[in-house]
């Protein structure tokens, strides 16, 4: 009917090239034609959240962005949290977090959760609760009444730390990474760095504000 | 603690024997995962991995998609409907009308009170963004552009959507199609005793009346509704999955209005996005896909948008209502007296037992021991949306509850008694029950009291009185309110004697077939949205065979597999179906102790259980003895003569009687004299649901019920215009409640067993819905009832708040304390930059 526009989207690390509508909303792109149904979409108005996905790090309302304009980003989606280096063997400790403190119902909202949840934590480590409720409110749950969900990033986030100890070189000693690990490789103290690096500005964008961020804690 | 008998009427906290195995972490069900222990859900994992398998996951080969063209005028009458603009889209497979559907016999459905709605317009709309037209096309994009390209010529008429206004002389006529309708008048409906109890109010010392509006309100379950029908000619069958609350009933149902016969039907329900009453009736959507599937011969995809879902799927509540409270001096309510004003919209299509056309609304003396009392309600068409659902609610309680718990407010306002107290000097006493109540309801057990002091001590109550006082001598800017909350569910629909959906009795059921290798499958008649049936029903088995919870899996939402039952909603679950369960897993108890007798070759009146242990053996000799692992296996492979092999069991389980259960809330807040904003300083809710079978699962619906409750007191409201349009209609007008919105919940309990069940478990899921709003208004009313303020309506905006503070001349004028700074707009004290 329209015009087809070839798009490249890096999906929980694997590339992926489609042809969609120049219209075609990202969720849809992700749920119907890469077959990844754990994104949800609840709302049409980017009020609910059901449909959040990391955009380069970042937690994007995947409803409310064309295909295109993703073109060329990174993309993850819930389907990818096992494979991340936190999750080792099983279930990432968001994940794990979630199933052990109750942190869903009816499971609808819970991918946008964990996305929100995975964004925050990716940049506050150690967040309080109002800043854990606040990362989420951009997400809607009928069924929890949010508190479960609250302590699920909190024992993911504790979990993350007890992690990052136990890799030794994680948390870094020096002064200049000020404790913080971006969770990217070979850059300032990731899971996979033999030596912690500092962290550098622009590795990945999802970083650029951290470790501001982190030291007005 | 070794004998066969079953937990019914005392209470347990299932307390784990040292028998020196490992102990469970937090608590326990004999370590095996039966009643009371914490199990983590076991469907969790393919919904944190993103594996659920959710209506709109479903993608079926040559799968066409359906978009319904719905009207923008709230009452008109459609002259003529032109499709051909969307025909010549390329992709648009065909365009269907009232016309198209009546060739089928599929142009009406009944809704659930027995009216009859229209699945596409036939003459007349009756509610704006009513289903008028659907296009089917190849893809969800190319149905929505035929959508746009159907022209509907209208002839608009004037619209009523006020209940009051719809029974004025000069109303418009909404439903002229119906036989003998000459006004939107639907019916009249009393319980009660209407002369007692006018006589208890003449003779009152003092009576109390109050108007208050539940006002409309959508459960709204993050999932909307949607379907993929799929007719398979070469069998003549027609399969949907659909996102359905109560499969059974709806195969039925389907069956009924298409025509095919129902062993021909196939209702799947997969993983739901929440449900709360939204999924149980049937929508025109499923309807027009199904008959799609049916004319094209492909399967066809429904998904409704947000705004589709609130605009015209079920809603609730919405009923204007004038409570009285007649009473001595002391504050002993001698007869309570309510009128209800009910917009049911543009059909009846409450969902609700048949023969309760205002469902249990007469439930209404709640917690108290009331002897007169009485009832009247009218329910009225007007040009809204039809639906008065019970989201999460069982079926009216919700509004008879807030009714209830604000007029005794109302009432220690009045006579100036501590609402705490004068709730103490009317409770129904622990040692009345069974108690009918005045509008012949048989309450099985309570003990509300200890409920009401677990919470005022949570609560630290009396604190709060004192620092309440202090305020209001200091003047300060803000004041502290105190609400409670004490009320009484009835839950459990239910005894086939008074309730039935579209005839069918509201029995539930469960199959419990026990493998070769010892473990086993349950399967039930009802179905979860989330409410964790996968991990408590096998607890309930669990608990009752002596087996591993991880051994047991639960199967629910196939007509095809699972046995009839009439699914999920009014909190029907546990009572009902978790009866079933519990006594089919005893009827394989039984007949595992005849096999148990043959593997250890003693005579069967000799064999015991020992439900600690969860082993079979002989009377005296504890040695001998075998585990259901072991007696499975004989089952198949050794069965007795005397039996068949095999090792299931069914039940059907029709309850004597509904469940009871209660609690109390009390919520402290804060009142902003300036802006009329409301913060919550506490949250204590003490429930008790009778037996628990997982405190985990229980405290996080008591949790998701709060914050419902929180959304109806302070931002739901589908709200009209006069012209019919909807302006509370999509998530940027309707508001749930977000997690800066809610606070912590600190939860409680108490355990008064229901005598009847099976397992002495009552229910919960709907308690915190039904019993926390009226406690965060009487919060709110409590703030300002020292300066004569008698009620707030929900939702209390802070806008309705500070028009409340004005009236009682206790609003703060803002322009004392804001100062403005144009560069930065309006800020309190320092500017920040």
């Amino acid at each position: 009917m329209t015009d087809q526009r070839e798009i490249t989207l890096t999906v929980n690390g694997t590339e992926r090239t489609i042809e969609v509508e120049p219209r075609r909303l990202l969720v849809h792109a992700i749920r119907e034609d890469l077959d990844m149904t754990g994104t949800h979409i609840g709302c049409d108005t980017g009020n609910c959240g059901a449909c959040t996905v990391l955009r380069d790090g970042e937690p994007i309302k995947s409803c409310m962005m064309f295909a295109t304009q993703a073109d060329g980003s990174e993309i993850m989606t819930v389907e990818g949290m096992e494979d991340l280096p936190a999750a080792g063997e099983d279930l990432h400790p968001l994940q794990e977090g979630f199933h052990k403190e109750h942190g869903l119902q009816c499971g609808y909202c819970t991918p946008g959760m964990l996305m929100s949840g995975k964004a925050l934590l990716d940049e506050n480590p150690d967040p309080d609760e109002a800043e854990i409720r606040d990362a989420i409110s951009g997400n809607l749950c009928r069924c929890t009444g949010y508190q479960n969900i609250v302590s699920s990033i909190e024992y993911a986030a504790e979990k993350l730390d007890e992690q990052a100890a136990a890799d030794g070189g994680v948390v870094a000693e020096d002064g200049d990474s000020d404790g913080f690990d971006c969770g990217v490789e070979n850059c300032c103290g990731g899971p996979s760095a033999e030596t912690p690096t500092p962290h550098v500005e622009g590795a990945d964008p999802q970083f650029d504000d951290v470790t501001e961020g982190s030291e007005s804690e | 603690m070794s004998s066969d008998s079953d937990f019914t009427t005392e209470p347990k906290e299932y307390q784990h024997d040292d028998d020196g195995g490992p102990q469970p972490e937090k608590h326990c069900g004999h370590g095996r995962g039966g009643m009371g222990e914490e199990v983590a859900r076991k469907e969790d994992k393919r919904f944190i991995t993103g594996r659920g398998n959710y209506v709109d996951d479903i993608k079926k080969p040559g799968m066409l998609h359906c978009e319904i063209v719905r009207s923008p005028h709230a009452h008109a009458r459609v002259e003529n409907i032109d499709g051909s603009r969307a025909m010549d889209l390329d992709g648009v497979v065909a365009v269907l009308t009232a016309d198209d559907l009546l060739e089928h016999d599929l142009a009406t459905m009944p809704t659930l009170m027995d009216d009859t709605q229209d699945v596409l317009v036939n003459e007349k709309v009756k509610f704006q963004s009513q289903e008028v037209a659907a296009v089917i096309a190849e893809d969800r994009y190319t149905a929505k552009d035929g959508a746009e390209k159907v022209k509907v010529d209208y002839e608009v008429l004037d619209p009523v959507v006020d209940a009051a206004e719809a029974l004025e002389d000069d109303a418009p006529l909404i439903r002229e199609e119906l036989d003998d309708q000459e006004d939107n008048h639907i019916f009249d409906w009393d319980t009660g005793d209407k002369e007692a109890t006018e006589e208890a109010f003449a003779e009152a010392d003092v009576t109390v009346t109050e108007q208050m509006e539940y006002q409309r309100l959508h459960p709204a379950p993050i999932e909307t509704c949607g379907a993929v029908a799929d007719w398979d000619p070469g069998n003549d069958k027609m399969t949907v999955h659909m996102t359905s609350q109560a499969p059974h009933a709806h195969r039925t149902l389907f069956s009924q209005v298409s025509g095919i016969p129902e062993h021909k039907v196939r209702i799947v329900s997969p993983d739901v996005g929440g449900g709360f009453g939204n999924k149980v009736p049937i929508y025109p959507g499923y309807v027009v896909a199904a008959a799609a599937s049916y004319v094209l011969e492909r399967p066809v995809k429904w998904i409704e948008e947000r705004s589709e879902n609130i605009q015209t799927t079920g809603f609730a509540r919405d009923y204007d209502m004038t409570g009285e409270i007649a009473a001595t001096e002391d504050g002993v309510i001698q007869g309570v007296k309510v009128d209800v004003l009910a917009n049911h919209g543009a059909y009846n299509a409450a969902a609700q037992p048949s023969k309760f056309p205002a469902g249990f609304f007469n439930i209404f003396t709640g917690s108290y021991d009331i002897e007169a009392a009485y009832g009247s309600l009218t329910g009225v068409f007007t040009n809204t949306a039809p639906g008065g659902v019970a989201y999460r609610c069982s079926f009216r309680v919700t509004e008879a509850v807030y009714l209830i718990e604000r007029m005794v407010k109302v009432l220690a306002d009045e006579l100036g008694v501590d609402p705490a107290e004068i709730r103490r000097r009317n409770f129904i006493p622990s040692d009345a029950f069974p108690y009918e109540s005045a509008t012949g309801w048989n309450y099985d057990s309570g003990d509300y009291e200890k409920a009401l002091d677990k919470a005022l001590e949570m609560a630290d109550y009396e604190s709060y009185r004192e620092e309440q006082k202090r305020r209001i001598e200091e003047d300060a800017d803000k004041l502290l309110g105190i609400g409670i909350s004490s009320f009484t569910e009835i839950v459990g629909a239910g005894p086939g004697k008074q309730c039935d959906i579209a005839g069918i009795e509201m029995f539930d059921s469960a199959d419990l077939r026990v493998n070769p290798t010892g473990n086993a499958v349950l399967r039930v008649g009802v179905q979860t949205q989330g409410q964790g049936h996968e991990t408590t029903f096998a607890q309930i088995v669990a608990e009752e065979l002596g087996m591993d919870v991880d051994n047991i899996v639960v199967e629910h939402g196939d007509t095809d597999t699972e046995p009839y039952g009439l699914g999920t909603y009014g909190s029907r679950s546990t009572p009902v179906a978790g009866a079933a369960a519990a006594v089919a897993a005893r009827k394989v108890r039984d007949k595992a102790k005849s096999i148990a007798a043959n593997e250890l070759e003693a005579a069967e009146e000799d064999i015991q259980w020992d439900r600690q242990s969860g082993e079979f053996h002989v009377a005296g000799a504890p040695d001998r003895s075998i585990t259901i692992t072991e007696i499975a296996a004989g089952a198949y492979m050794n069965h007795p003569g005397s039996e068949e092999p095999g090792l299931e069991a069914t039940n059907y389980y029709d309850p004597p009687e509904m469940t009871y259960p209660f609690g109390s809330y009390i919520v402290v807040v804060e009142v902003d004299r300036e802006t009329g904003e409301v913060d919550f300083e506490k949250f204590v809710a003490v429930d008790d649901c009778g037996n628990r079978i997982n405190p985990m699962i229980i405290e996080g619906q008591i949790h998701g019920g709060l914050a419902q409750g929180i959304g109806t007191a302070m931002l739901e409201h589908v709200t009209y215009d006069d012209n019919g349009n909807v302006t509370g209609g999509d998530f940027m007008n309707y508001l749930l409640p977000t997690a800066n919105e809610i606070p912590n919940f600190e939860t409680g309990h108490t355990v008064t067993p229901s005598p009847h069940h099976p397992i002495g478990a009552k229910g919960v899921g709907e308690s915190p819905t039904v019993g926390s709003p009226p406690a965060i208004v009487n919060a709110v009313v409590d703030a300002m009832s020292h300066a004569g303020v008698t009620h707030v309506e929900m939702p209390m905006t802070p806008d309705r708040v500070w028009e409340s503070l004005n009236e009682a001349g206790l609003a703060l004028d803002p322009s004392q304390n804001v100062s403005f700074d144009f560069e930065g707009g309006q800020s309190e004290g320092p500017a920040d930059d």
